[in-house]
């Protein structure tokens, strides 16, 4: 091996070549109808690595997504918030209330390996196009009923959910935030991009074992149940000591000392665990004897909460005099983790993140330039990618019922004429940029 | 063909509850994973998932033990483990080795043959030093998959500049803190701060994607028959879930701040202070408005503010008359009054509402035991375990918990003999040379 690791992975990786390699997912094909966040990013992450994503709305309103922006204002008529979790998909728009229009859905089903819905329980079976309906058609199908407390149970009747609700039931925020100040949320919507994430690998493992059986299945996917996951030592702490999971501010009870810390100039995160991190912290604050102290010496006396809180202190009343800069640096020579408390401009200015396509940057053909952020696990061999920004409602109807379905343009404008297929409504969230040309 | 007549949520029950998990096949039992992470809980929930799912997963540990069993609250040990790794040992064969010596490298690239994915979250260059990295295995194992863990990746220009990973740091880099916690000025100056999750969650969405790109690697190879590198930063697994931060600085040149507990976008998505504590409410787009309007008895407030931009340009004001309204009422309360207008369809809209719960009341709602989702598991080391269950209900491939974790170097003898014929006596040797 002559060549250096980094050079090597830097060729590996290479995030100019993405396009020169395979996907994944490649001739999977995906059929969602879903709104919001959950059942949209379910959908989205399969279609980074590949697969073929079909997103039926309701014409011609659309997703509810659609007109969630930031200060409620659209940018090009699109809303921000629609973007992230709506890549490289085939939009149509359908009116399932119709029976032309649950016969068109059923056609897109009987053609795709998983579908994705995140309608409240029973609402799909309800209309006939649920998992007993269609699995009848398409046993092979992987069904993914995303909600916020499942198929079955008490609280999955009658029960609206968002993200917030799955971090209000789940536990999340009592643990989150100061004590003795008002609860607050998480800033991002965190319930539906988690249980997002935990629903799409969910359906890679159908898929595994399908290849393996040919077998589709059932897949209920509650995003509070996925955050009641995540949420680590909560649940066995109760079982072993009987008490109750308190929120503890910016510290870390578990690794001390793990926190985020105000200096001259911004916040940083700085966590030295380990024993010989802690050192190397110890040394870059120029007190190489605070490691010796009993007090602080090994982890497990560090965790003490007399000691860690005296040594919190002393970390705080340290970083208050130094800057972001300082002590990212002083982390990188003595061996401890320090890093900034990022901001949006300091993502999308990032030369490390952009070489990495972590954050990515392309042409749209509807909407010119774009910074998004990109695929997260970077792959050697079949790197995630990002072809095409989110679409008005109904923006590749014909592709759609040609391409696929093999519809005749006579029978699109029959359906058009009825009600069942459509496009965008006239307003902003569904409608094009008022420069496009519309197809 | 299954009966129209039984309701859907009956039959979706009968289809995945998870109490008849054990009779059914596993996913993933055609897959071996070895996880020799050290210190990362990232790693850990990725090979926690896969054994979930039915993978056979041993977890490599120095002869000391993985430092991430030290990693506890308040130093609390349970039978020599921290509470933590008590959670992420699920289903995981535990062996020792020391990677630090000739010997121990030669056993792993020897177990690294009969493996399909190999985790790990080593300084990034440091297993390649050592001639155990992807580029050396690959040569001798094509289809082998490989995910490695680190803050800043395997590479990139910070790349050759690393810094453990660790949760905090994780959070901080995906942007999630900044936008978290009350705004500087609404309240003391110490907690009006960028806010942590009280959870790893940075090194649970990092987590979470390490298995989703194994299982990707997986489907890729059932085509392909070949392997490949990932490379999986937690900062960046979670900077995914960060909404349209970025692309709302990129049009409008706009950074998102601090809202404590308001959103941006949509108003109302907020929490209240009821009566007795709080609770979550949602009524935002137009027609909710109305319908949480007239729940209030205000149905004025709703014509008034009609559009989401009145709404969130007067957001703490309507916060304000919301919480007027909730200091009436106990959470409890609220939600029946909401149940109550949305199943008997007295108006107009849908509205969400939900009790703050701490855990404890989490853990006293019959609807998460029903579920599954917590489960007393019985340990044969560890004795009686409360842990969350897998998220997933599945038809034909459910999740499980078989057991919760085992001793330092516990499976040993089982590996290494069935792996590489190795016998206690060698293993003797082994031990005594600090190779085990």
């Amino acid at each position: 091996m002559t060549e250096s690791y980094f050079d090597w992975t830097s060729h590996a990786f290479d995030h100019t070549l993405i396009f020169d390699k395979p996907e994944a997912l490649r001739g999977v094909r995906v059929l969602e109808m879903t709104t919001l966040v959950l059942g949209p990013t379910t959908a989205d992450f399969l279609g980074e690595f590949g697969a073929e994503v079909i997103k039926v709305e309701l014409s011609p309103g659309g997703d509810t997504m659609r007109y969630v922006t930031p200060e409620a204002t659209f940018w090009r008529n699109a809303s921000l918030g629609f973007f992230p979790e709506n890549h490289s998909k085939y939009h149509i728009g359908i009116d399932l209330h119709t029976e032309a229009g649950k016969d068109l859905f059923k056609q897109l089903a009987a053609r795709s390996d998983i579908l994705v819905e995140n309608c409240r329980a029973g609402t799909f079976d309800r209309w006939g196009i649920g998992y007993r309906q269609l699995s009848e058609i398409n046993p092979k199908l992987i069904y993914v009923a995303d909600s916020g407390f499942g198929q079955w149970g008490p609280f999955s009747q009658g029960r609206a959910s968002y993200d917030a609700v799955a971090q209000t039931v789940s536990g999340m925020i009592g643990i989150t935030g100061f004590p003795d100040r008002p609860p607050i949320l998480c800033g991002i919507f965190i319930g539906d991009w988690f249980g997002g994430l935990m629903a799409a690998t969910a359906a890679l493992v159908a898929l595994h074992h399908r290849n393996k059986t040919g077998e589709g299945q059932f897949i209920d996917l509650a995003q509070s149940e996925s955050l009641i996951r995540s949420l680590d030592w909560t649940w066995v702490h109760h079982g072993l000591t009987g008490k109750d999971r308190e929120a503890v501010g910016n510290q870390d009870e578990a690794l001390v000392p793990a926190g985020l810390f105000a200096c001259r100039d911004g916040f940083v995160a700085l966590a030295a665990p380990r024993d010989e991190e802690f050192r190397g912290f110890c040394t870059a604050i120029g007190d190489p004897d605070l490691a010796r102290d009993p007090r602080f010496a090994t982890l497990p006396a560090r965790q003490e909460p007399a000691h860690a809180e005296v040594l919190l202190q002393r970390i705080s009343s340290w970083a208050a005099t130094k800057a972001v800069v300082e002590i990212e640096a002083l982390g990188e020579r003595h061996g401890f983790a320090a890093a900034r408390v990022a901001n949006a401009e300091d993502r999308y200015k990032d030369e490390h993140l952009r070489a990495r396509a972590a954050v990515w940057e392309y042409e749209d053909p509807l909407y010119g330039p774009l910074v998004e952020q990109g695929p997260a696990p970077k792959m050697s061999a079949t790197p995630g990618r990002i072809r095409w920004s989110a679409k008005p409602v109904g923006w590749h109807n014909m592709e759609i019922l040609v391409r696929l379905l093999g519809l005749s343009p006579a029978r699109i404008q029959e359906l058009e004429a009825q009600g069942v297929v459509g496009k965008w409504a006239d307003r902003p969230g569904p409608k094009p940029p008022d420069d496009s040309r519309p197809q | 063909m299954s009966d129209p007549a039984v309701p859907w949520s009956e039959h979706a029950k009968a289809l995945t509850d998870p109490s008849g998990a054990s009779a059914k096949p596993e996913a993933l039992s055609d897959l071996r994973v070895l996880d020799c992470s050290q210190g990362n809980f990232a790693a850990l929930f990725c090979s926690s998932i896969l054994a979930e799912f039915g993978a056979e997963v041993i977890r490599l540990e120095p002869p000391d033990g993985d430092v991430a069993r030290l990693f506890s609250p308040r130093g609390i040990l349970h039978r020599g483990t921290g509470l933590p790794y008590l959670v992420e040992g699920r289903n995981k064969r535990h062996i020792t080795l020391n990677l630090g010596t000739a010997q121990g490298r030669d056993l792993f690239t020897r177990l690294a043959r009969h493996m399909d994915v190999i985790i790990e979250s080593a300084k990034p260059g440091e297993m390649d030093a050592r001639g155990i990295g992807y580029r050396q295995l690959t040569e001798i194992h094509p289809r082998l998959i490989y995910v490695a863990f680190s803050t800043r990746g395997q590479f990139g220009p910070r790349a050759s500049h690393p810094i453990p990973d660790y949760d905090i740091t994780g959070q901080a880099l995906s942007g999630v803190p900044y936008t978290t916690g009350e705004p500087g000025g609404e309240g003391p100056a110490e907690s009006s701060v960028p806010t942590r999750q009280g959870n790893w969650i940075a090194w649970y969405a990092g987590g979470g994607w390490g298995a989703f790109a194994v299982m990707a690697a997986s489907v890729w190879r059932w085509a392909s028959g070949r392997g490949q590198f990932i490379d999986c930063a937690p900062p960046e697994g979670e900077m995914r879930l960060a909404d349209y931060d970025v692309q709302w600085y990129h049009t409008s040149q706009r950074v998102r701040e601090r809202v404590g507990a308001l959103n941006i976008c949509v108003f109302p998505y907020t929490l209240v202070k009821t009566k007795d504590s709080y609770s979550f409410i949602a009524g935002f787009s137009d027609i909710n408005w109305k319908g949480l309007t007239n729940i209030i008895g205000h149905p004025d407030l709703g014509e008034r503010y009609a559009t989401t931009k009145d709404r969130i340009r007067n957001a703490k004001a309507l916060h304000a008359e919301l919480e007027k309204w909730a200091a009436n009422f106990t959470s409890q309360e609220i939600l029946e009054k909401v149940q109550d207008y949305m199943v008997h369809k007295r108006g107009p809209g849908t509205v969400a509402t939900a009790r703050l719960n701490r855990p404890v009341d989490t853990l006293q709602e019959s609807h998460w035991w029903e579920r599954g989702v917590f489960q007393r598991v019985e340990d044969p080391d560890y004795g009686e375990l409360l842990l969350q269950a897998p998220p997933w209900k599945m038809s034909r491939t459910p999740p499980r918990i078989k057991w919760a974790c085992r001793p330092v170097g516990a499976d040993n003898e089982d590996v290494y003999l069935r792996y590489l014929g190795l016998g206690k006596e060698r293993l003797r040797a082994l031990e005594a040379e600090e190779v085990l």
